[in-house]
């Protein structure tokens, strides 16, 4: 590090001097605009912020796996989780839902409002009802900025010596900096959230898919379904390594048990889940 | 083919789920239902640890099937599964319908091409921008949602967050 200083110094010391005053003042900049990145990683991010993180994190996410090549699931899909959104505490956020075009089951949330079910899950459903429990999950951790403050804390540690190290490097600091604050949410979307984030979501989700007119048993009916399934199906793995386990969470979501009865007799609209699901679109 | 295609899949659709019934336990003594209440009369007891075959669920009810034959509902929070495995795509039809739905008429489940969703191709994963402007066109605005609610006769409630 001392080394790279020092030869960036060098280089300064060399070059003529309008360049190198011109230099001098473009460092000055770019150390400058990482200082606040820095703090900010440090304080509130912004709404528009938090968006823009998202987005980028979202496209990432598409790059891994594209969306299914279904547009009136992908519609169906938007529809039922924006009027799930809609019942929450941030019902204006620019809220984006969608289907991975992957075998495997997962959903995924970024912050400022996207949310993905991977088709492997979607399959596994039974009817709306259970799509509601999921897409409400993933909308709590939305809600409770869970992959924001676990971004902004791998930030603060990682980000601060990357940056200074790119700024005597004199690159494109604020792209650079971009570039691995989104990696960041990449990492915690493969390594997990917490655990307490993870049962926190489990209630909220429950709550939000009553508040939506939903039967509240979606979520648990779909953590029944998982439970079901063979550990070592290939296909939960990223599910099973980034979650506790759905026994666990289904010990817990029994606390709920009032709540969970008080809307058990709302829809699951088995019948337009399927139907939807059957449109070849 | 198309027709062929159709008829199967509403076949499908036509068994209820988990018709099969699946294998689970109850994690505590409970008593069997004759019907999914809590005030309903008793169709028998069951030990901690007893052996089921979970037949369908209705609200936070499941209807089991035990081992020495006696049917009832049960607490659906008081079964866990086996995890044997048991629960394969196309027990509820939806999967089957996907994959018609996926691949035209012939009704076969294409997974060529499909590269998956796992940590190393999120970690490796380049942005795709085209992708995410895709997104954006299927969104939905909360009027649109709203309408689709009323539709499915969704009633929203005041629900405290526990």
């Amino acid at each position: 590090m001392q080394r790279l200083a020092l030869l960036a110094f060098v280089a300064l010391a060399a070059a003529p001097v309008q360049a190198q005053f011109n230099l001098r003042n473009l460092n000055i900049d770019k150390l400058m605009d990482t200082a606040k990145n820095v703090a900010k990683a440090t304080t509130e991010i912004g709404e528009q912020e938090e968006i823009g993180i998202g987005r980028d994190l979202s496209a990432r996410l598409l790059g891994a796996a594209p969306l299914m090549t279904n547009d009136g699931v992908q519609r169906y899909v938007n529809q039922v989780g924006r009027w799930l959104a809609s019942q929450t505490e941030r019902p204006d956020l620019p809220w984006q839902f969608g289907v991975l075009e992957a075998p495997q089951l997962n959903a995924f949330a970024t912050p400022g409002g996207n949310v993905f079910v991977t088709r492997g899950l979607l399959e596994r459903m039974k009817s709306e009802a259970e799509l509601a429990g999921v897409l409400a999950h993933e909308i709590s951790h939305v809600l409770r900025k869970h992959h924001l403050k676990a971004i902004q804390k791998g930030a603060q540690t990682a980000l601060a010596g990357e940056a200074l190290q790119q700024a005597l490097a004199n690159r494109g600091g604020a792209n650079a900096n971009r570039e691995k604050l989104i990696s960041l949410g990449s990492e915690v979307l493969t390594r997990g959230l917490d655990k307490g984030d993870e049962l926190e979501a489990d209630r909220l989700g429950v709550a939000i898919a009553a508040r939506g007119g939903y039967d509240a048993y979606g979520l648990p009916a779909v953590l029944q379904t998982l439970q079901a399934m063979n550990p070592q199906d290939s296909g939960l793995a990223l599910m099973f390594k980034t979650h506790p386990a759905p026994a666990e969470r289904l010990d817990a979501l029994e606390k709920l048990q009032g709540l969970l009865d008080a809307y058990a007799t709302q829809p699951q609209l088995a019948e337009r889940f399927a139907a939807t699901a059957r449109a070849r679109r | 083919m198309r027709t062929l295609a159709s008829l199967s899949v509403a076949a499908l659709l036509l068994v209820p789920a988990l018709c099969l019934g699946e294998p689970a336990t109850v994690i505590r003594a409970t008593e069997l239902k004759q019907s999914p209440a809590t005030d309903a009369a008793s169709a028998g007891q069951l030990a901690e640890n007893a052996r089921v075959d979970a037949l369908e669920r209705q609200g936070g009810w499941t209807r089991v099937k035990a081992a020495g034959g006696a049917q009832g509902w049960v607490r659906m929070l008081a079964l866990r599964y086996d995890g044997g495995g048991a629960a394969r795509p196309g027990d509820s039809g939806i999967a089957q319908a996907l994959n018609v739905a996926r691949t035209g008429t012939s009704g076969t489940q294409v997974t060529t091409g499909v590269r998956g969703l796992d940590a190393e191709q999120i970690t490796n994963a380049k942005p795709n921008t085209a992708e995410l402007k895709k997104l954006e066109r299927f969104s939905a605005s909360k009027d649109a949602a709203a309408a689709f609610a009323e539709r499915g006769h969704l009633h929203a409630q005041q629900v405290s967050y526990p």
